[in-house]
């Protein structure tokens, strides 16, 4: 039997992996793969507390959440190729449009 | 702590080790990569530990085979160069980004001390289960979903096109 704090600490560390890759990377492709791993990371949360519960609940939830996250990915993919054809690159710092 | 808790240990070790090699690789290809990695094995997670057969599917059809593979598309497209974060050890943003996050995780897994009780024995949600909640109490969210996708995909053409 696991018990099921170790199921939510796994997917604590993957979820603050992720955190950690958005705020320390530059590169906006690469940023972007760190918010696809905070989903990953709280999907397993969903499907830990679903197995908890004996519920399909925490299921409905992931499938949804797949389905935003392809919708995400089209729209960030089609905005970082917008910011490339504009500026020649796609690090972060490139964008001081509105800097102080 | 028999030999079903320790493969957990290991296992769940694994996928915390990929999931840094995300954001510790210099390479844009291998972080996608690593990623591939991280989701590959999480459907393994669900369908051996989770008890979750018809999301480790999908996991596996969605995400890699439709939006990893969007993501590599844009990468080779890009020519993205390498990026290098040796020069940034000890930058203010590293240290931000270390004590937010380890405060963060520190908090979390307090809290998680209070949690009791443990994954119950085998029981499986297939798709009918999903299916049985997902056509009659959440048809709504459903559509409203396909909304959605719909609208993204427009949006994507739109910004995407060559005269803006």
């Amino acid at each position: 039997m696991i018990p099921v704090s170790w199921i939510f600490a796994l997917s604590v560390l993957v979820f603050a992996t992720g955190a950690l890759g958005v705020l320390i990377r530059k590169n906006a492709i690469v940023m972007f793969l760190c918010i696809e791993l905070m989903l990953n990371g709280a999907n397993i949360f969903f499907v830990g507390v679903s197995k908890m519960r004996g519920a399909a609940e925490g299921h409905i939830f992931v499938l949804f959440m797949m389905a935003i996250a392809a919708a995400e990915a089209a729209i960030g993919m089609a905005i970082i190729t917008a910011f490339y054809r504009r500026k020649g690159g796609v690090e972060v710092d490139r964008a001081d449009l509105m800097k102080w | 702590m028999g030999i079903y808790e320790l493969s957990f240990i290991a296992f769940g070790l694994i996928v915390f080790l990929s999931g840094v090699g995300v954001v510790a690789l210099k390479n844009p290809v291998h972080s996608a990569l690593a990623l591939l990695a991280n989701l590959t094995l999480t459907a393994v997670l669900y369908l051996s530990y989770l008890s979750a057969p018809f999301l480790g599917v999908v996991q596996i059809i969605v995400y890699v085979g439709a939006i990893l593979v969007f993501i590599l598309f844009v990468i080779m497209l890009m020519n993205v160069r390498k990026e290098d974060i040796t020069e940034t050890l000890l930058s203010p943003r590293l240290l931000f980004g270390l004590g937010a996050v380890v405060v963060f995780v520190a908090q979390i897994l307090a809290l998680n001390i209070f949690v009791s009780g443990s994954a119950q024995g085998a029981k499986y949600i297939h798709a009918k289960d999903i299916a049985d909640l997902l056509f009659t109490k959440y048809v709504l969210p459903f559509e409203l979903v396909s909304v959605l996708i719909f609208a993204a995909a427009c949006g994507a053409i739109a910004l995407a096109k060559k005269r803006m």
